[in-house]
C-alpha cells in the first residue's frame, strides 16, 4: 500500500483507504477525500510541511503525517491534472438520474410570507462580500448569548419597499459542526437556538469556481426543507477557468432558483435582490440516493425524536428531525460527547446507538458510502451543468511556486513585510508634518484668542497636544490597515498559514493559529475573535493568550515616538529596521509562550491541520480603501472621545492642586508645580518600581494612563511636557522635547537604554482595557485574563530590567 | 476672559471628561466587549477569506 504523502509534485493518484482515527476520516470525507477520489500532489511548503493537493477542483493542505495515513492505488499513479484525468476516465453514474422526491410534511405552510434570510456557505465563497454588499451600512453586530460568535445582521430594502432580514451565519463546510462558529450555523439552522428563531428562509452562496466542493454543504442545506435561494457567486471566475455553468439547468435539477452574480460588482446583485424580495421561493425536493438500510435507521431514530413516536412508519418524516438524527447517527461518539444533548436528542439517543450498531454489522463502511453517494449525486450534477474544460489557473501556480519556495518563499515574506515597514517611515512622513503644523497653527490661535488662563492652558497643554500627539499617527496606522487588507484581500494570507505551519507546530500549533495572529499586528481584538474557527479548545486558549504579544497599532505611535528620540538623524531603513525588530520580539515572545503553555498550563495533541487553499484574487482596492476610511473615522471618533477625556482629566491631574505661594515667596517652576500635582504624586509613588528599568516619574505616568489604552502614553507625554513647557518657548516636536529632557543631575532621561527599556516594555505588556474584556469575554472566565495581564506585565517588566541594567553592567547609557 | 470664569470652565469640561468615562463603563456593563472603539473593525474575521 502507498502512503498517499509519497506522490511527487505533479503526480496524481486514486485513494484506496482513509485513516482509521474516525475524526480525521469524517473531515477528510466532507471535504471530499473519498474512496475512488483521483487526488494530485501539488507542493509542500518550505519546511517541508504541510502538503498541498488538488481535488475537486480546490487546493487543501494536509499535514505530512496525516497525509501518510490515506493510502492510494500505486497502479493509478500518473502525471497529469486532476481535471485531465478525469475526463479520460468518465464518472460512471452509480445511481438513478432522478431520486424520488421525499413527500414534505403536511404541517408545513405552503405559501410563506417572512422575508428573513439566513446567509450560509462554505467559507471563502465571498459570503461576507454579498451580506456587505446588500446590507450596506444598515448592519447590526452582537453576540450569540453563551457562545463567542458573533451574531451579524442586516437588511435592506425589497423591490416593494419592504424590509428583508439577513443573518449571515459563519462558514461552514457541513453542518457536521467541528469548531464553535460552524455549531453556531448548524445550531441556527436547527432552530436549536432560543435567542435565534429558526429561520424561516436560507440563501446559499456557492462559489462557482469550486462548485462541487461547495454542493456538498448546499445539498445538506436544501435537505432541511426550507425555502432556499442560491447565489452563485464568482461566476466570472467559473468562465474564466473554462467552466461555465448552466444556472437554469443546475436551477431545475436542484428544484430552486439559482441566481449567477459577482458580489464585488453591484449591478450584478439586482436579479438576486428582486429574488429575495418575492413573495414565494420554492423548496427543493432533492435527494442524494443512499443505502435503504441508512435510510431506514434514520427514519426510525427521526421517529423517536423528541418522544415521539410513530403512527404510521409510512409517514413522511419531518426533513429537521432526519438531518438531527443523521447528524447524531454519523457522530462516532454520540452518546459520550454533548451532541445529543445539544441536538434535543432525548430518548432517540439510545436507539440511535442500536441503530449505529446495526448499521456496523450490516453496512460495512457505511459513513463511506453515505458520503460517496452524496458526492456521486453532486458529480452528476456538475456533469449535467458544467460546460467546457477546466484551465488551470497559472497565475495563482505560478506565484505560489514563488512565494511558497523555500528559499524565495521567505525572502517573498520577509521582503513584504519590510515594505510594509519601511512605508511607514516613508510615506507617512508627509501628511505627519502637515497634520502638526495643523495643530500647531491650532494652538497659536488659541493662545491668540484667549487671555492667559486655566482654559486657554486645557486647551493647548490638554486638549491639542493630546489629541494632537495621537491624531499625528494616523498616516502610519492608515499604511498597516492598507498593507494587511492588501494580504488578506489577494488570499496571501491562507500562504502565510502554509508557510508557518511547519513553525506553528514546533510550538504544538498549526498554521490556521497564525492568521489570528497575523491580523493582531493590526489589532489584536479581532486577531482573538477569528480564533473562534479553532477547533480545540485548548489551542484556542493559547492563541488567546499569545495574540497580544503581537505588536498592535496601538503600539505604532509609541514605537516612533521612541525610535525618533532614540535615532533622531538615522536613515529610515536603519529606523524601519527597528521597528521591524520591535514587531519580531513580539513575535518571538508569542511563539515562545505558545510553546511554554502547550507543554505545561494547557498541554494537549497537536491539531489537525486542513486548510483550503484559495486562489489568488486581484484585490478590490475600492473596498480596501473603503476599510481604511471606516477605520480612519472610527480612529478619530476615538480621537475625539476616549482620547480626548483622558486627555482633559490628565491635564488636570498635571495641573492641580496648584502650589500656593507665599507672598515674597519665588514663583514655582513648571516642574516643581507638575511634581505638586495629582499626577506627579501619582507617578512618584510608582517611580521606585520604574526607576530600575530606566523610567522616571513623568514615564510613569504614562505608563499608568496607557493601560486605557497605549497610544494614550503619547498624548500623555505630550501633555505632561507641554503643561512644563514655559511661556515663550517655541514648540519642538515632541520627540526633541524628550531629547532635551534632563535628569535632577543633569542627565539625560531619554538615553537609548531607557527609550530601548520603554519600547521592550510596551512590547510586551498588556495595556489595553478592551483586549482584556474582549479575552473576557471570549474565554467566559475571569482569570484568564488576569492571568493575562500579570504574565505579560511581568514578562514585560522582567525583560526591560535586564536589559537596562545588563546594558549599564555593560557599559552602554 | 476672566481668569475665574476660565478656571470655572476648565473644571466643567473636566467634570464633563469624567461623566463621559463613568457612563461610557455603565454602558459597557450592560454591553460587555469592545464596542469597536480601538479603530479596529471588530465585526470582521470569522473565516479566512470570506
Amino acid at each position: 500500500m502507498t502512503r498517499l504523502s509519497s506522490l511527487r509534485p505533479g503526480e496524481s493518484a486514486v485513494i484506496t483507504s482513509l485513516p482509521s482515527d474516525v475524526k480525521l476520516a469524517s473531515r477528510l470525507r466532507e471535504l471530499g477525500l473519498l474512496i475512488g477520489t483521483r487526488i494530485a500532489f501539488v507542493r509542500c511548503a518550505p519546511m517541508g510541511d504541510p502538503l498541498e493537493f488538488r481535488l475537486r477542483g480546490f487546493e487543501l493542505s494536509i499535514r505530512r503525517e496525516d497525509a501518510s495515513r490515506v493510502l492510494i492505488d500505486e497502479t493509478t499513479r500518473s502525471l497529469g491534472t486532476v481535471e485531465t484525468l478525469a475526463r479520460v476516465a468518465a464518472p460512471q453514474p452509480m445511481l438513478p438520474s432522478h431520486p424520488a422526491p421525499l413527500a414534505l410534511p403536511e404541517h408545513l405552510p405552503g405559501e410563506v410570507t417572512a422575508k428573513s434570510y439566513a446567509v450560509v456557505g462554505n467559507p471563502n465563497c465571498g459570503k461576507t462580500t454579498l451580506f456587505n454588499a446588500l446590507t450596506g451600512m444598515r448592519q447590526k453586530v452582537g453576540n450569540y448569548p453563551g457562545v463567542t460568535v458573533e451574531k451579524k445582521s442586516g437588511q435592506f430594502i425589497g423591490q416593494h419597499g419592504e424590509r428583508v432580514e439577513l443573518l449571515d451565519l459563519p462558514g461552514s463546510y457541513s453542518l457536521s459542526a467541528h469548531a464553535p462558529d460552524e455549531r453556531v450555523t448548524r445550531d441556527v439552522l436547527l432552530g436549536l437556538r432560543q435567542d435565534t428563531p429558526r429561520p424561516e428562509r436560507i440563501l446559499c452562496v456557492v462559489d462557482a469556481s469550486h462548485l462541487e466542493r461547495n454542493l456538498y454543504f448546499v445539498t445538506q442545506v436544501l435537505e432541511l426543507g426550507l425555502p432556499t435561494i442560491i447565489a452563485l457567486n464568482m461566476i466570472d471566475v467559473a468562465e474564466a477557468q473554462g467552466m461555465p455553468i448552466n444556472t437554469h439547468k443546475l436551477s431545475e435539477e436542484l428544484g430552486v432558483p439559482v441566481i449567477p452574480l459577482q458580489a464585488t460588482r453591484k449591478e450584478s446583485l439586482l436579479p438576486l435582490r428582486l429574488a429575495l424580495s418575492r413573495a414565494e421561493i420554492s423548496r427543493s425536493s432533492w435527494r442524494p440516493e443512499l443505502p435503504a438500510l441508512w435510510t431506514r435507521a434514520n427514519d426510525a431514530v427521526a421517529a423517536r425524536w423528541g418522544g415521539v413516536y410513530p403512527v404510521d412508519s409510512r409517514t413522511p418524516r419531518d426533513p429537521l428531525a432526519r438531518m438531527k438524527a443523521a447528524l447524531l447517527l454519523v457522530a462516532p461518539d454520540a452518546e459520550t460527547s454533548p451532541l445529543a444533548e445539544e441536538l434535543g436528542a432525548g430518548e432517540a439517543v439510545i436507539l440511535a446507538v442500536a441503530q449505529r450498531a446495526m448499521l456496523e454489522r450490516e453496512l460495512p463502511e457505511w459513513r463511506e458510502k453515505l458520503v460517496s453517494a452524496r458526492y456521486a449525486r453532486i458529480a452528476e450534477l456538475c456533469h449535467a451543468t458544467q460546460g467546457g474544460h477546466y484551465i488551470s489557473d497559472a497565475f495563482t501556480h505560478r506565484l505560489d511556486d514563488l512565494l511558497t519556495h523555500s528559499v524565495w518563499g521567505w525572502v517573498s515574506f520577509v521582503g513584504m513585510m519590510t515594505l510594509m515597514f519601511v512605508s511607514i517611515f516613508t510615506i507617512a512622513q508627509y501628511p505627519m508634518d502637515w497634520i502638526n503644523m495643523g495643530f500647531d497653527k491650532l494652538s497659536g490661535l488659541v493662545q491668540a484668542v484667549l487671555a492667559p488662563g486655566d482654559l486657554r492652558d486645557l486647551l493647548t497643554d490638554g486638549v491639542i497636544a493630546g489629541v494632537g500627539g495621537v491624531v499625528v499617527f494616523l498616516p502610519q496606522i492608515l499604511i498597516l490597515f492598507f498593507f494587511i487588507g492588501l494580504l488578506e484581500d489577494t488570499g496571501y494570507m491562507a500562504r502565510a498559514a502554509f508557510l508557518m505551519d511547519r513553525v506553528m507546530n514546533k510550538v504544538g500549533l498549526h498554521g490556521k493559529s497564525f492568521i489570528p495572529l497575523l491580523s493582531s499586528y493590526a489589532c489584536a481584538i479581532p486577531g482573538i475573535m477569528s480564533t473562534r474557527t479553532i477547533e480545540n479548545p485548548k489551542d484556542r486558549l493559547v492563541t488567546i493568550l499569545v495574540a497580544p504579544l503581537m505588536s498592535c497599532s496601538a503600539r505604532l505611535p509609541v514605537y516612533a515616538l521612541m525610535i525618533a528620540a532614540l535615532m533622531p538623524s538615522r536613515t529610515v531603513w536603519t529606523k524601519g529596521a527597528l521597528m521591524m525588530g520591535l514587531y519580531l520580539l513580539g513575535t518571538l515572545a508569542a511563539l515562545l509562550f505558545a510553546w511554554l503553555f502547550k507543554k505545561t498550563i494547557l498541554k494537549g495533541e497537536t491539531p489537525l491541520f486542513l486548510m483550503e487553499l484559495p486562489p489568488y484574487r486581484l484585490p478590490a482596492l475600492h473596498q480596501i480603501i473603503s476599510q481604511m476610511f471606516q477605520r480612519a473615522g472610527i480612529f478619530l471618533k476615538r480621537a475625539g472621545t476616549v482620547i480626548l477625556a483622558i486627555s482633559i482629566i490628565l491635564w488636570f491631574l498635571a495641573s492641580f492642586p496648584k502650589m500656593t505661594v507665599a507672598p515674597g515667596a519665588p514663583e514655582p517652576t513648571k516642574t516643581e508645580e507638575l511634581q505638586h500635582s495629582f499626577a506627579g504624586r501619582l507617578g512618584h509613588v510608582i517611580e521606585p518600581a520604574i526607576a530600575p528599568l530606566g523610567m522616571d516619574w513623568k514615564i510613569g505616568i504614562g505608563l499608568i494612563a496607557a493601560q486605557a489604552a497605549r497610544e494614550v502614553f503619547v498624548g500623555t507625554m505630550s501633555v505632561v511636557y507641554n503643561v512644563e513647557r514655559k511661556e515663550g518657548d517655541s514648540p519642538d516636536t515632541l520627540g526633541e522635547t524628550l531629547r532635551h529632557q534632563q535628569r535632577p543631575d543633569a542627565s539625560p532621561v531619554y538615553t537609548p537604554l531607557t527609550c530601548l527599556s520603554i519600547l521592550v516594555f510596551f512590547v510586551l505588556s498588556m495595556q489595553c482595557v478592551s483586549t482584556l474584556a474582549v479575552v473576557r469575554r471570549e474565554t467566559n472566565s475571569v482569570r484568564w485574563p488576569i492571568f493575562q495581564f500579570f504574565y505579560m506585565t511581568g514578562t514585560a517588566y522582567v525583560a526591560a530590567l535586564i536589559l537596562y541594567q545588563g546594558g549599564r553592567v555593560l557599559g552602554f547609557h | 476672559m476672566s481668569p475665574t470664569i476660565q478656571t470655572v470652565t476648565a473644571l466643567a469640561l473636566v467634570v464633563g471628561a469624567a461623566l463621559y468615562f463613568i457612563l461610557a463603563w455603565l454602558k459597557k456593563r450592560k454591553n460587555p466587549g469592545c464596542g469597536g472603539g480601538c479603530g479596529c473593525s471588530a465585526s470582521s474575521k470569522t473565516k479566512l477569506g470570506e
